[in-house]
């Protein structure tokens, strides 16, 4: 059986405009699964503490009293009661932290 | 003496000719280093069936039975192989490259209606056009699903197609293309995919191709059942295996068994240079269709693409990715474009399956 070539030429159209829509839906769907899967894996590292995270912040407990934190995240108080240890040399158990505040830019102009 | 001056009687001119056609893949091979594992094994075997009184015909042609004609086991095989090489990271972290796969099929549909125009019947037609694929694999499990008459051209056309990719490829790329444009430079942005991507992938894209083309499910099944031994990360051992051992057998045996289809009789016919003339056309369009599609997302997209990248999206893998690089590299040397390619060839690989599936879909359908 023969085929005629405007018979052919709609096929052929059709094929592409498919083969385009699936490799789309393709697309879309490795843009989706990457997000999810990196979403889950946020969620898994948060909840099962990591190995390699820095002590510092239990450091803190040595202090019997929390730390307030005031505009600032506990990743940077961590770094910046590290890097507070290391520069006086005060190991971080005999270190006590009442509270690490983000300054306002008022405050950092101080030097003017 | 009887024997010999029997034999050398039976030698026929067009017996001599593929003697000749076979001679020239083993130079190809060899002298050229075009695809070698497979051309060297055609040229032999077409040499091997077209002596007179051959008694390795039958071999070869029950080996043609059991791998090919039968469920085309061999290139179904070949594919898990060719799913356990191939790295689908530069896909993932980009995966508008598919779209370059999608436009580098333009030579399949093209072809269609050209094998149509020349008067092809229905389902040969859609064989021949299958080789726009670039896909050895993919063309002789569609020709040999959809009965063509005329699986050895097409294997033999598909095959050494995509060993001439360097050659038949760069002056198209350059006519279609400024210097300018080859002088694009592209960043790449390398992000880490997570395993579970990676091994949900090949998971994921059987299932929707299983959906969408379930008669290409075996093909993409296999490949990225291949896919994902390679990056499972428990089946190393088995990874290697597929990726040497059984990729190298299986060629070794594909390659012989084309050539059974060789035999004077049956290819040296005006349709064979027709099939030849076709997939030469088929590679053409498909090149420039990717490198079109480039130029026209070029016209949208403030950070601009290369549009010799388009070209990689013909799944002859890993060649055009590095026939596109080292282009890249001509015009600057300082253009590293290989990952991209990359990422546009194995996206090529995933929609040649995705065509030849859809193909298959439309001609059992309509009369197949």
């Amino acid at each position: 059986m023969k085929m005629p070539i405007t018979e052919a030429l709609t096929i052929a159209v059709i094929g592409i405009c498919v083969v385009m829509m699936i490799l789309a839906i393709i697309a879309v769907l490795i843009i989706l699964l990457s997000k999810v899967i990196r979403a889950i894996e946020k969620l898994i590292a948060k909840k099962t503490p990591a190995p390699a995270a820095p002590q510092p912040v239990p450091a803190a407990v040595v202090t019997d009293r929390e730390v307030e934190l005031i505009g600032t995240d506990e990743k940077t108080a961590a770094v910046i009661m590290a890097i507070v240890s290391k520069k006086s040399d005060i190991p971080l158990e005999k270190l006590s932290f009442k509270s690490i505040r983000l300054m306002d830019n008022d405050e950092k102009g101080g030097n003017k | 003496m009887e024997v010999l001056y029997e034999t050398l009687l039976a030698i026929t001119w067009p017996q001599v000719a593929m003697w000749a056609i076979g001679g020239l893949l083993i130079y190809l091979a060899i002298a050229k280093e075009m695809e070698p594992t497979l051309l060297l094994p055609m040229g032999f075997g077409a040499i091997l069936v077209n002596l007179p009184l051959s008694g390795a015909a039958s071999v070869i042609e029950h080996l043609f039975d059991i791998g090919i004609a039968g469920h085309e086991l061999f290139p179904l095989i070949l594919f898990i192989g060719i799913g356990a090489m191939i790295d689908f990271e530069p896909l993932l972290t980009n995966p508008k490259l598919m779209f370059f796969g999608a436009a580098a099929q333009f030579g399949i549909f093209f072809t269609l209606c050209a094998a149509s125009f020349f008067g092809f019947e229905l389902n040969d037609a859609a064989s021949i056009a299958i080789i726009g694929a670039a896909d050895g694999p993919t063309s002789i499990f569609v020709a040999q699903e959809l009965n063509s008459n005329y699986l050895a051209p097409i294997m033999v056309a598909a095959y050494s197609y995509m060993a001439l990719v360097p050659i038949v490829q760069p002056p198209i790329i350059k006519l279609c293309t400024t210097k300018a444009e080859r002088k694009i430079r592209m960043v790449y942005k390398g992000k880490a995919v997570s395993k579970r991507t990676k091994i949900l992938f090949p998971i994921i894209i059987t299932a929707i191709v299983g959906l969408v083309a379930p008669d290409a499910v075996a093909l993409i099944g296999f490949l990225m059942f291949g896919n994902l031994i390679r990056e499972c990360g428990v089946l190393n051992s088995l990874s290697e295996t597929a990726q040497k051992v059984l990729a190298n057998l299986i060629t070794i045996f594909l390659g012989i068994t084309i050539a059974s289809q060789m035999k004077a009789d049956e290819f040296l016919k005006v349709d064979t240079f027709i099939i030849l003339g076709l997939g030469l056309v088929a590679f053409v369009v498909d090149t420039f269709g990717g490198v079109m599609l480039a130029k026209i997302m070029n016209l949208f997209l403030k950070e601009k693409i290369n549009p010799m990248i388009g070209a990689a999206g013909i799944s002859a893998f890993p060649m055009s990715a590095r026939v596109v690089h080292k282009l890249g590299l001509e015009e600057d040397n300082q253009n590293f474009l290989l990952m991209h390619s990359i990422g546009v060839n194995v996206s090529g690989q995933v929609a040649s399956v995705i065509a030849g599936g859809l193909i298959l879909a439309f001609f059992r359908g309509i009369g197949g």
